[in-house]
Formats: C-alpha cells, structure tokens, sequence
C-alpha cells in the first residue's frame, strides 16, 4: 500500500488505487471481458477524465471505484482501504462517508423536492434538522440553485436538474466525487455550467474527482485524461498541470 | 424517511386509492358481518339458564299444550312458561309499527323472565284482565301509549283479530331491546280459537347454565316417539334459528371472510410488487447514496402497511356508519339487532388485521426491493 501511494502520477497521496483489476459477465453462454488488467491511480484533489468509446469498460471502472460493483479479480483500494473486504452494509456505509455520485440521468427521486433530494443523503447520519437544512442550503448555494429549493425534478431544466444531483453528491461531503457522463444529456450550455461546477468543486473546493466521459471537450476540463479501450488502459496516465487544464473555468 | 413513503404512496393516487378501497371494502365485510355475528350471538335478552322448546320440524308448528307440565317435572328445571307467537299487523305494515306480540301465561311468564321487572299494581291488572297486555316501557314511549290505551292487532298466521287494553308496563334495565314487545293472555288467543290447546314454543328457567346440556337432552328424549317431537336449544341458538340463519353460521361468515382477506392480500401484494417494481432505479440510487438494504426493506414495507392500516380504517368508518344506519332501521323490524355495534374489539380487530394485510403484502416485494442490483438497477429505464 505504501508502495502504491508513492506511486501516485501527480505526486500527491493516492486516493483510488486500482490493481490489475478484470470484470467479466456472463451473458448467456458467454463470458464478456469488460475490464481486463485495469491499472488506475488518482491522487487526492485530481480531477481525472475517463474516456473511451462505449464498451469500452469506464462505467464499469467508475461502478468499481463506487462500491457499487465489485471486481472478478484484483483490487479497489480509497484511500488505502481495499473496498472489496467490505461486508455490504460496510461497503453501503463506507460509499454514505466517501463517495458523491453524479449520474448522466440525474436520477432525482420525482416525489421529492429539490430541498428534500438533497437532504436525503443527511438522513443517514445524525445531523439534526436545522444542521441539514444549513448543509443543504450550502450545498444548493454552491451549485446555483438556492432559489430553486422546493421546485420538483419536474419543474426544473435538466441542466438544474443536475445541479441538484451534483449538490446531493457533495452535500455529505465526500472524499471522492464521481461523475459518469454527467453532461451526456445536456444541451451545450447546461454542459459547459456543469463542466464550470465540477471545475470550480475540484479547484476550490480541493475535490477529488473522477468523470466518465465520451466527450473531447469535457474531458479537456480535467487535468488528466485516461483512455480505456476493450476494457484496457490504452495510454500511460500522465499528470497535467491544474492550471493547463479546462482554461475557461 | 416518513416523508418519502407518505410521497411514494401518493405518487399514483388511482392505484394506491384502488388498492386502499379493496382493503377497505373486505374490513368493512368482515366488520360488519362480525358484529352482525356478535349481535346474533350477544342477543342481550338471552339468559344462558333459559331453554326454549319448540316443535321439531319448523318454529311454524304448534305442540301440545299438554308438553308444559311435562316439562315441569325435568330435574333442574325451575318454571316452565309457553310463549306463542302471534305475528299479526298493527296499524300497518310500516317497520316502526312492527313489534314482537306473544301470547303469554301471567302466572309463570315472570318465573321464567325474572330478570323483567313490572310493579305488583300493573302485574295483577293484567293478570286479571283476559284482554289485557303489559308491553315493554321502551315501546310504551315510541308509539305514544298510556294506560288503558286500547289497540287491535289484525291477525295474519292466526284467523283472529286481538281487541286488547295496555294494562301494565316492563322494564329491563340492562337489556333495552327487550322492552320493544307486548305480551297478551295466550288463553284469549286459545278461547278465540277454538281452544285448539296448542302452544308455540315453552321457555325453561333452569337451575343455572350448567343444566342445559342435560334438560335440552332430557325434553328431546321425553318427546321423540311423540307425533309432535321437539327441539331444545339455549335462547341464544333459538335466535339463530328464529332468523332463519341455519347452519354453522360463524364458520360460514368466517370461510366468507377468509376467502375475502386471502384474496386481498393477493391483490394488495401485487400492488405492491408493482410498486416496488416501478422504483428499481430510485432504490438502486438510493443504495448508491448509502441506503442500506434494511432500509429499502422498511420503505417498501412501511408503505404496505399503510395501505392496509388505511383500508382498515375506511373499512372500519363504513362499517360503523353504516350498522349505525342499519340498527336504526332494524330495531323495530328484529330487535335482537337492538344490540348490533362495531364494538371496539371488532374494529381494533380490523385494524390488525388491515395493518397484518399490509405487513404481508409487503414482505416479497421488500425483500426483492432490497435486493436489487445496483448497477443493473442504474441501467433500468423507467
């Protein structure tokens, strides 16, 4: 583990640590190779890109990374603990603490408000009642939409819809946030706010972050682009400097 | 979490209010017909020392006269008293002129139906007037009469028309029911008749309630060979049978009412399934976030349960406004039903029983809930 972290691309601590990791399916009679040999290091405060055509295994990589899926072989370590010896309450628990997840589709509950999607995360600790509500507020300050609070999923834009759901990943305040194709629904304008929230979250709020993408234009926003191509890592990861990546911010 | 199983419930009123109606409407049956059960049985003028004898065949036939100082020489049998019921229509066919009207003998009624109380002064006039009758001091009230107040009563089962005089007054205090009927001389009714020397039915007083399987025995014994054989039963069984509702009827309401539980817990269950079924996605971004597989399980479950607690309280507010309705329809048509109420017990049953309803519908589709697979659950389309 050690050794792992004095590894990291960018210098810092690592934080997500994938080794030689493989995902296959059975579908059928068949056995798909999703993921094959996966190396991956992130440093904490990275803002990392993963791109590759579709099939190419980076939601599978990113559902790994998540907890929410689990490897057929290898390991997933955050920030040093191997999250595949996790039992699945510990693991429920362990993603509440340190994962913030950004779908493509949202994924707001419809009956809920803004506020209360938000919010739902708290209710899993022990926050009170006007401790949540100054966390959400926070949160839905930070992402635009303070003024949007008791607006349905159905009463808001998607680019507000996702601005809700990014305030829902962070509102716990996660040690790594995850993104899979968090524009790939979004007109251009509502994307580059998006990219310009993710940015800002990483930069000003030191935030980890791993994207899923298939866009050139959203991954240029983050400081290290990593291609997965048949379920492989096809360029060497390169650490770029924070200030050459996604000039516009 | 309340919040988001109140919302989830709400979310599609047509199914939810479907699902709650059918609850509901099974709750409100089997409240009903319990109390309906419990009215029958509870009949509050039954005393559990009493026996009533009646011909065998049919309550429409008549026994001999004679049977009465038979039965009087039973062991364990304290007075004998006939009743003959008279039918007949007073004023018109309406429900509320509608009253039990029997031909009674003055010197034994009261052995029998001791726990009626009449004041010496009204209980010697009647007995000595033949065209006399004492009523109950409930029906006294509602139809307005007062002492001396003569009425005829035309006859329908018997060619006579009685021409009687309110001679005296009734009264049992725990058991208003009872005081909603008159009793007239039944030798009036013979002397009309020709003295044919018939009797409806003969009422035992019994040393105490220990008694009667040995006297229901013993009077069915001493009459089987006879040409008018008989049957003995307990008040309470005689007014099952006086209803006409043969048979066994707490196993038939019960077969009914399990029947109908069995087939809504189905329906409910199905319900929820689709429910739950809908919402694959919102649970498996809700275990995204953290959510423990525990707590999908509650959400899906506490929902169920409301449904069926929300049926029964539907199902219990029908039943009590309508047997509300319904009892002061039939007080005056049967007053056995004087006594029909949701009692606490029924509804509290309804209760549990609707909140149970809801608890097992909900156990398959929470547990299938809370075992959704995350990511194939992402990738669902909903």
């Amino acid at each position: 583990m050690e050794e792992a972290k004095s590894a990291s691309t960018a210098g810092g601590e690592t934080l997500v640590e994938v080794e030689n990791v493989e995902k296959s399916y059975a579908r059928d009679r068949l056995r798909v190779e999703v993921l094959q040999g996966v190396d991956l290091r992130v440093d904490t405060g990275e803002f990392v890109a993963l791109m590759g055509p579709s099939g190419s295994g980076k939601s599978t990589l990113l559902n790994l990374i998540a907890g929410i899926d689990s490897p057929t072989s290898g390991r997933v370590h955050i920030g040093g603990r191997d999250i595949g010896q996790l039992g699945e309450s510990d693991l429920a628990r362990w993603r509440h603490r340190h994962i913030g997840f950004i779908f493509q589709f949202y994924n707001l509950l419809p009956v809920l408000t803004a506020f209360e999607n938000v919010e739902l995360p708290l209710k899993l600790t022990r926050a009170d009642r006007s401790l949540r509500r100054r966390k959400v507020q926070t949160a839905l300050e930070v992402v635009g939409l303070a003024d949007r609070i008791d607006h349905y999923p159905r009463q808001l834009s998607g680019g507000q819809e996702q601005r809700v759901a990014i305030a829902r990943a962070i509102v716990t305040d996660p040690t790594l946030l995850l993104a899979d194709e968090p524009t790939g629904d979004l007109d251009a304008d509502s994307a580059n706010a998006i990219l310009d929230l993710l940015q800002e979250l990483n930069r000003s709020f030191g935030k980890t972050i791993v994207m899923v993408t298939h866009d050139p234009l959203a991954a240029a926003r983050a400081q290290r682009t990593v291609r997965l191509h048949k379920g492989q890592i096809v360029n060497a990861p390169q650490a770029v400097p924070a200030e050459a990546a996604g000039g516009e911010g | 979490m309340g919040k988001l199983v109140w919302r989830n419930l709400t979310r599609n009123r047509l199914r939810t209010a479907l699902t709650v109606a059918s609850v509901g409407l099974a709750l409100f049956l089997l409240t009903f017909l319990g109390s309906l059960l419990d009215a029958i049985e509870g009949t509050e003028t039954s005393s559990e020392s009493r026996v009533v004898v009646r011909h065998a065949v049919s309550l429409t036939f008549d026994m001999p006269e004679a049977y009465g100082n038979r039965l009087t020489r039973l062991d364990q049998v304290q007075a004998v008293t006939p009743l003959t019921w008279f039918g007949g229509t007073y004023k018109d066919q309406r429900p509320a002129n509608f009253f039990p009207r029997f031909g009674a003998d003055p010197s034994t009624l009261f052995e029998v139906f001791d726990d009626y109380e009449i004041s010496t002064a009204d209980f010697q006039a009647w007995r000595d007037d033949r065209g006399g009758f004492i009523a109950g001091q409930e029906l006294i009230d509602k139809q307005g009469w007062e002492m001396g107040e003569r009425i005829t009563v035309l006859g329908d089962i018997y060619p006579l028309d009685l021409e009687l005089t309110l001679r005296g007054v009734f009264t049992r205090a725990d058991a208003p029911s009872a005081e909603r009927q008159i009793f007239f001389h039944r030798r009036y009714l013979e002397e009309g008749l020709g003295n044919p020397g018939t009797v409806g039915t003969y009422w035992l007083k019994l040393d105490s309630a220990d008694a009667v399987p040995s006297v229901v025995r013993a009077a069915e014994t001493m009459f089987e060979s006879s040409d008018a054989p008989v049957r003995a039963e307990t008040e309470e069984a005689f007014a099952l049978s006086f209803l006409e509702l043969l048979g066994n009827v707490r196993l038939l309401l019960g077969s009914i009412g399990l029947a109908v539980v069995v087939s809504i817990l189905f329906i409910t269950a199905n319900t929820m399934a689709m429910a739950a079924r809908d919402r694959v996605r919102e649970v498996a971004v809700m275990r995204t976030l953290g959510f423990q597989r525990g707590h999908v399980t509650w959400l899906v479950l506490l929902e169920a349960i409301l449904v069926g607690g929300l049926g029964a309280m539907v199902g219990a507010g029908l039943a009590v406004l309508s047997i509300g309705a319904l009892r002061s329809g039939l007080e005056d048509a049967l007053p056995l039903f004087g006594t029909l109420e949701a009692s606490p017990t029924i509804l509290g049953g309804a209760l549990v029983l609707g909140l149970a309803i809801g608890l097992l519908s909900g156990i398959v589709p929470a547990w299938n809930a809370s075992r959704v697979d995350i990511v194939g659950g992402l990738r669902r389309v909903t």
